[in-house]
């Protein structure tokens, strides 16, 4: 895939050209260990359930790979704004995923729980001999469980300098994978010991981190979507950049007072600085402050000042730091 | 890695687990254990040519476990009824793999195979209790130390 981000520094480009190999080979590698699980799940609805699960971890990395296609297009009369909220449609998908994820499994153990199901493991044969089914389930659940753990820790090392939030919810679509292996492989290994109810449990137990986690990110997709405060990847604070523009504004000479209001664009913000002046600046004092606010990050390439007699008091209070 | 290296030893608890077999699986109602020198509760839904067969199969299967078998006659609907409820260990019916009653019992691996009515092949069961694991891998070890599979 080019990579026309013109929008994004060199060196930005380079990572973000890996994390898109990076997101094809993990497709790849998943399909694999989809298909694996879905030779040995056979006819056990515990295991088909998992297969379908796993699926949903295909999710992310697809509305990655889309978000990031679409990003690849400059702004233009028709997109005055660029294309990045593709990365926040990406995000909003993703923890969907996660909900739908969680849900699942709630709603499985749940009422496996509930009505009491029993689930029954027989015997595999192979080559004239014959060993209990749920050993042949463990020993799949643990070898799928490694690449998610190893996937998902490589993504989260993008996340962070890409300021991508679509990575940081396909590293909890991974967790998610992994941990109801984990689950799986502690409920067959129970059931093994007669406790009927272990897997169902298991799954509950896993499936309130997976909601927890899917909650968190629908929580922050849709923020930002409505434009809430930028925050860093994976939080709730504000992004420092706030307090940065502030800090390059408020150090001008010829400003009185300035706030500052920057919304996540989706890899990059869009950030519109309101300065009051002491006097009449030239509007070469205008242009220089904004390119030095431009300059801050590439992530403020989209900043604007605005002159104004008097800040907007409803916006300014928690961009300024405190005394 | 960490995880990884907790993963492998907990591998290796269950595989060594594992050799202590046949102690594992457990039934969570121990009905191994009970008909193993006692009583086998079987149910028979006569379907012809099949049930003889399969009646000849579970008392086999009863004599490797010095049990003996009391049998049900019923319909199916009742058998599968009495099965769930933990009143029978095993259903006997001519039962299809694709059987609906996985709801109510545990189908074993198939023995045989038949040509259904819609020309298509089907393989036969037989149904044990639902979770009742040592049961379901002692009827299916037999079935394949007997040779008996499509």
């Amino acid at each position: 895939m080019s990579t026309a981000h013109e929008h994004l520094p060199a060196d930005k480009r380079q990572l973000l050209g890996r994390a898109v190999r990076l997101q094809w080979v993990s497709i790849g590698i998943m399909a694999v260990v989809i298909t694996g699980v879905g030779l040995v799940a056979g006819q056990s609805q515990a295991m088909r359930t998992a297969l379908a699960e796993d699926t949903l971890a295909l999710l992310p990395p697809m509305v990655f790979l889309v978000g990031v296609w679409r990003t690849r297009r400059p702004r233009n009369a028709k997109h005055p704004w660029g294309h990045h909220r593709a990365v926040g449609a990406g995000h909003l998908v993703a923890s969907a995923a996660l909900l739908v994820m969680g849900a699942s499994l709630v709603w499985n153990g749940g009422s496996g729980l509930v009505l009491g199901e029993r689930p029954p493991i027989g015997i595999v044969a192979f080559a004239g001999r014959t060993m209990w089914a749920g050993w042949l389930m463990i020993v799949v659940m643990a070898l799928a469980m490694v690449p998610p753990i190893i996937l998902g820790r490589l993504k989260l090392k993008y996340a962070e300098p890409l300021h991508d939030k679509v990575l940081t919810a396909d590293a909890d679509m991974l967790k998610a994978d992994w941990m109801t292996g984990l689950a799986t492989i502690a409920g067959v290994t129970g059931i093994g010991f007669g406790l009927w109810w272990a897997d169902s449990a298991a799954a509950v137990v896993v499936a309130v981190s997976i909601l927890h986690d899917g909650f968190k990110n629908m929580r922050q997709a849709v923020r930002d979507l409505l434009d809430g405060r930028a925050t860093p990847v994976d939080s709730d604070e504000p992004h420092p950049l706030n307090e940065e523009l502030w800090r390059i504004a408020t150090h001008t000479p010829w400003v009185a007072d300035a706030a500052v209001r920057m919304r996540d664009m989706g890899h990059v913000f869009h950030a519109e600085v309101f300065v009051v002046p002491t006097t009449s600046p030239t509007l070469e004092a205008v242009e220089d402050l904004t390119a030095r606010l431009r300059a801050s990050d590439w992530k403020t390439e989209d900043t604007v000042v605005v002159l104004t007699s008097e800040v907007p008091a409803d916006i300014a209070g928690r961009s300024r730091p405190a005394g | 890695m960490v995880i990884i290296r907790v993963l492998s030893a907990l591998l290796l608890v269950v595989l060594m687990a594992g050799c202590s077999e046949p102690g594992f699986p457990k039934d969570p109602d121990g009905t191994l254990l009970r008909a193993t020198g006692g009583e086998l509760r079987a149910g028979l839904s006569p379907n012809e040519p099949h049930t003889s067969a399969e009646v000849a199969i579970i008392e086999d299967w009863a004599a490797t476990i010095e049990s003996e078998v009391v049998w049900t006659e019923g319909a199916e609907s009742e058998l599968f009824e009495l099965l769930k409820l933990g009143e029978l260990d095993v259903v006997v019916g001519g039962l299809a793999s694709d059987s609906p009653w996985s709801t109510h019992g545990a189908m074993t691996r198939p023995y045989g195979e038949v040509i259904g009515p819609d020309g298509k092949q089907r393989k036969l069961v037989l149904a044990t209790r639902l979770g009742e694991n040592a049961l379901l891998v002692s009827l299916e070890r037999f079935l394949v130390e007997e040779g008996l599979q499509p």
